[in-house]
């Protein structure tokens, strides 16, 4: 089963995304960090297959921990999930980035488990 | 399910991939001369005066060519001109995957319709405003996207109430705030009771109830709906070229004597009429 670390500094998103997660069967939740510095941490302990990541989070934001991420863990797929993927410049910034995809916010569970299952 | 833009629509549905629309964007940035970029190519002005120009936007808030106009290094008239150049000449992003050979064109046709369908629901209805408000259609725009993310997001039928203007909100259960920036100046305000709160959470969370849920978890989905609302309001904005940048929320506890509007700027209220006794309200504070 595919591993998969929540970012997002909303704690409801985080529980809906956990649940998306786990109730398929497919993928396992292996924990959720707050801010992009806690991302990065928790990839190297947790060693995800997938980041689920926001983009607009206090302290270090969505496209700051991506960048660092596609230099420190070439391995690891990354997918934004935010409100602000209908702006074309942050979509393309994601992109630009190293992001596999970006899911807008408000999501439905099959959107969010057809982009996971294409990486 | 939200606002997008074509290109994103396209990479989702899985009908073009995450290297084809990069190769786009990239061709589109080649072909799509940049305002200083068009005014140099037109003769109008050197690469000197466009560096001096950028300098000077460092320290103020004004778009590139208006402060041209307003240094006298172009005309109106010049400035009319390079913009109306950059339209005519603009390749959009289907043009541009057309060209790299990742859409034909009758594909790029259907997938525009596709796409059209797609983001029907968010066409904008009109919302009334008081007048002397700056970027009005920012606003009508952030009112409209509430009441459509409402219906999606919540499921609560509601009545929009007329928007007045205001000195002061009154206090209520939870106020959840989003601050934005760019082309605005505003602060992005929902309002809700106890038992409003809990429906807002109801939906959030799937649950059909939430009387187990900790009061920082019933809390946090109304600043998660906040931001689901003013992302989406970004992304239209950014649709009409105006930037909108958000700050993550949120939660305002005023006093009882409620909320004054800052100094500076205007105070709009658009009371939602949830349920018999139950009113949600958005409040805006626009920069004068």
């Amino acid at each position: 089963m595919k591993k998969v670390l929540v970012v997002d500094d909303s704690l409801s998103v985080a529980r809906q995304l956990e649940k998306i997660i786990s109730d398929s069967g497919e993928f396992t939740c292996v924990g959720h960090a707050k801010n992009g510095a806690e991302a990065i941490k928790m990839n190297h302990a947790e060693d995800p297959d997938i980041i689920c990541m926001d983009m607009n989070m206090p302290g270090m934001d969505g496209l700051t921990a991506l960048r660092s991420l596609s230099m420190l863990d070439k391995e690891v797929k990354v997918v934004m999930v935010t409100s602000l993927g209908g702006v074309g410049d942050k979509f393309t910034e994601a992109l630009k980035l190293g992001a596999k995809n970006v899911i807008s916010k408000p999501f439905e569970a099959d959107d969010v488990l057809k982009i996971l299952r294409a990486l | 399910m939200a606002v997008k833009f074509f290109g994103q629509f396209l990479v989702e549905k899985g009908l073009v991939s995450r290297e084809a629309l990069l190769k786009a964007i990239e061709l589109q940035e080649q072909k799509n001369l940049k305002f200083g970029e068009m005014a140099v190519a037109l003769g109008y002005v050197t690469q000197d005066d466009i560096t001096r120009a950028h300098r000077a936007q460092l320290s103020r808030d004004i778009k590139l060519g208006d402060l041209l106009v307003q240094i006298g290094i172009l005309t109106l008239t010049q400035l009319n001109e390079i913009i109306t150049r950059q339209k005519n000449n603009h390749l959009y992003i289907g043009e541009a995957l057309v060209l790299i050979g990742a859409l034909t064109n009758e594909q790029l046709q259907q997938h525009l319709d596709d796409f059209k369908a797609d983001q029907a629901p968010y066409i904008s209805d009109r919302v009334e405003l008081p007048g002397g408000i700056s970027n009005p259609d920012v606003w009508e725009m952030a009112a409209d996207i509430t009441y459509k993310m409402i219906t999606r997001v919540l499921g609560l039928p509601f009545r929009a109430g007329k928007s007045q203007t205001i000195t002061t909100v009154a206090t209520n259960f939870v106020m959840a705030a989003m601050d934005l920036s760019g082309d605005v100046d505003a602060r992005f305000i929902i309002s809700v009771s106890q038992e409003l709160q809990k429906s807002v959470a109801k939906a959030i969370l799937s649950e059909a109830s939430v009387d187990n849920e900790p009061p920082e978890v019933l809390e946090d989905t109304v600043m998660e709906f906040v931001n689901v609302v003013c992302g989406n309001i970004a992304a239209k904005a950014s649709q009409t070229g105006k930037i909108v940048t958000i700050n993550p929320p949120v939660t305002i506890r005023p006093d009882a004597s409620g909320l004054a509007v800052p100094a500076g700027y205007t105070g709009l209220c658009f009371p939602i009429l949830v349920s018999e006794g139950e009113t949600m309200q958005l409040i805006l504070f626009v920069r004068k």
